[in-house]
């Protein structure tokens, strides 16, 4: 029962960092039609600043961590949601439904951020001081209490944001231009403001669980490229642009993790996660729930 | 007219370059390090190049060095590998048929060397590299040698000791990342604890690059094994799983006996990298570091932001090798000077030492530095055993 236990905290708890960041990729891409390789990056930005800011601001203000947590997190997000922009109004508005153009865009983009932050924050690998100490023991399997609260918090943005999407009029507005940018755009959907906004909600997340992926893992430049990688695992399983696909895929993706890397190892879930995409492509390409057509 | 303007420009270039460069380069001896200068071991190869510069400038300002009667200033360049059997082919293409280096100093990963040798061992370049691979040396690659201990220098010494500090293991689990390093550290693992008597109840492997360790830690301490062995992992993995195994309620004895970064491991592991066993984290900042080592150790936490490990070390050592190599053979023909390395006594951050290893490699193609066995205690590196190599007649 306790094995049982454990293989769920662990799904759960590493499913709800990946849904986070599959929903900012594919939430662009539904929006903007492009696949942005850049979105790791706005991922590591977050999590490298908060593994700077925590300890600094602790040091300097004192009190708890989880403060100096939370303040790192927003100066954190902040820069990303600048830097963003820049890469919008100056890279992706210009290749807009514009596959090969964005891809050799966004690429170029990683490779560039990776070499800056490399040289900016240096290889070493950071680490973030505890921000709940203590272990929480459930049915005889153990958790860090920390990641609970990470669990929690990155559930709660995920409600939230299927919420606005859902029920808000930036929300039909995202999904309209999602589905038809032309007929959006006829119906008075300022289309140029969606996307932008789009782009922005996305990296907003990736800003955001790269801040709550801070305390759990070890930060260097390039930890964004595995969540990268399991993020596009994430939405093809669950269909490009499509956020319910997303949670589902992200889910999924952590399950298949805790319970092969249990009982084979880590390389077999690896390669088993690849297998469930290969089938998926070959069966259903659009995912499980994918309808968006580009 | 303009462009013919410029054509003749451009073939003027061209034809000075060419007529200079001979020039230049009978008095320049050209050194290559091929290391990942991008990607996640990046700092790993900025380290490196760091270390080269620096032997390199000190090689230079006292007066270069000395064969045939002639004087030859040095230059160093290190090339991106990648950390992969791709990227150790280009290097390996860029550094001898583009650029011409006859002497390869240090070469990170056991699969970019193994792609670099299949070319340097053809073209008559001397490779000097940390991989592990015992296929790689020996009489059939005479121009290949090691800078620094491998599995079958370290991992006997360490696990001994280790059992005799603590003679009730009986079980022990493996953990490695799943590529050429790994899987030679798993091989050798299974090797020196069956010698002991120590069985291995379960050996895995994972993915370089992975974040989330807390599933792996699960099947480790499920095996509830006395021991835990995660071999070639990087520093920051096994922080990460002693954590997970510490929180998870797993307690036994730790050992890292690859591992080169003692200071992240600290950092990452916290309080469960406690008593952790290490057989190549030497610590250079510590009173039994030379103090050259202590000196490059310091510089290098001002400019790189972290210490310096063995496998950046290599490289001080590395070229100070060829410079021995080339001085003993009195000639700069790679052959000539692999001839001469294995009877000279190059002066490294150890001091001097030789090449052996012929026991175990079948010729002397191993730089025979100690065996530096160290132990985490209250977060410091702590020198526990200082082993000799039992084969020192290289020197």
């Amino acid at each position: 029962m306790a094995l049982f236990v454990q293989l769920a905290l662990n799904t759960l708890q590493a499913g709800s960092v990946y849904v986070l960041f599959a929903l900012g990729l594919t939430l662009i891409f539904g929006v903007m039609g492009v696949v942005n390789f850049a979105h790791g990056q706005f991922f590591a930005l977050g999590a490298l600043l908060t593994s700077v800011l925590v300890p600094a601001l602790h040091d300097s203000l004192g009190g708890s961590v989880a403060i100096a947590f939370v303040l790192s997190s927003v100066i954190s997000i902040i820069v990303v949601l600048a830097l963003a922009a820049a890469a919008y109004q100056f890279g992706f508005r210009r290749y807009l439904r514009d596959m090969v153009g964005s891809f050799i865009l966004s690429v170029g983009m990683l490779l560039f951020f990776e070499g800056l932050f490399l040289w900016i924050f240096g290889g070493v690998p950071r680490v973030v001081p505890n921000i709940a100490p203590g272990e929480l023991r459930i049915l005889g399997a153990a958790i860090e209490l920390q990641r609970l609260i990470v669990c929690a918090v990155a559930v709660a943005i995920g409600i939230m944001l299927y919420l606005m999407l859902g029920y808000t009029r930036f929300g039909r507005a995202v999904r309209a231009t999602a589905e038809d940018a032309g007929a959006a755009t006829l119906q008075g959907v300022r289309h140029k403001r969606t996307l932008l906004y789009g782009f922005m909600v996305g990296s907003f997340l990736a800003a955001v669980s790269g801040c709550l992926t801070a305390p759990l893992a070890v930060i260097t430049p390039s930890v964004g490229n595995d969540y990268l990688i399991k993020g596009f695992v994430t939405i093809i399983i669950g269909g490009l642009g499509s956020i319910p696909g997303a949670i589902i895929g992200g889910f999924a993706i952590a399950l298949l993790e805790s319970v092969v890397g249990y009982y084979l190892d880590g390389t077999m879930a690896t390669i088993g996660m690849f297998c469930v995409v290969a089938v998926l492509l070959l069966f259903r390409p659009r995912g499980m729930l994918g309808h968006v057509q580009h | 007219m303009q462009l013919r303007a410029s054509l003749r420009a451009v073939l003027f270039g061209a034809a000075f370059s060419l007529a200079v460069a001979p020039a230049f380069a009978d008095d320049v001896l050209k050194f290559g390090v091929s290391a990942p200068m991008s990607g996640a071991a990046a700092n790993w190869g900025i380290g490196c190049d760091w270390v080269g510069q620096k032997v390199v400038r000190q090689i230079n300002d006292n007066g270069g060095i000395r064969a045939g009667g002639k004087t030859y200033k040095v230059q160093l360049t290190t090339y991106d590998n990648l950390y992969t059997a791709a990227g150790g082919a280009q290097s390996a293409q860029a550094m001898i048929n583009r650029d011409g280096v006859r002497y390869i100093v240090q070469s990170l990963g056991t699969a970019p060397v193994q792609a670099t040798q299949s070319l340097s061992e053809r073209s008559g370049v001397i490779l000097l590299t940390t991989a592990w691979g015992k296929t790689i040396k020996g009489p059939k690659f005479p121009l290949t040698f090691t800078n620094s201990n491998t599995p079958y220098e370290i991992f006997g010494p360490l696990f001994a000791l280790v059992k005799e500090q603590h003679p009730n293991i009986k079980t022990v689990a493996l953990l490695n990342p799943n590529d050429a390093t790994g899987q030679q550290a798993e091989a050798q693992s299974k090797l020196e604890w069956g010698k002991l008597g120590v069985s291995v109840v379960s050996s895995s492997f994972y993915e370089r690059g992975t974040t989330e360790f807390q599933s792996i830690a699960t099947k480790l301490a499920a095996t509830k094994a006395d021991a835990v062995d995660l071999g070639g992992s990087a520093p920051g993995d096994a922080g990460s799983v002693l954590k997970e195994l510490a929180v998870q309620g797993w307690a036994g004895v730790k050992l890292y006996p690859a591992g080169t970064g003692s200071d992240t491991l600290v950092k990452v592991g916290g309080k469960s990298a406690e008593g952790v066993y290490m057989g190549q984290g030497a610590d250079f900042s510590g009173p039994t570091a030379t103090k050259l080592q202590r000196d490059l150790d310091t510089q290098a936490k001002q400019a790189l932001k972290e210490p310096l490990n063995i496998l950046q070390m290599g490289v001080w050592d590395g070229v100070m090798a060829i410079k021995a190599g080339i001085e003993k053979a009195d000639s700069i023909d790679p052959k000539a000077v692999a001839k001469a390395l294995s009877s000279a006594k190059p002066n490294t951050s150890y001091g001097p030492v030789g090449y052996g290893g012929t026991a175990t490699y079948g010729s002397p193609q191993q730089l025979l530095v100690p065996v530096i066995i160290t132990q985490i205690q209250n977060g410091q590196t702590i020198e526990v055993r200082r082993v000799k190599s039992p084969d020192a007649s290289g020197g």
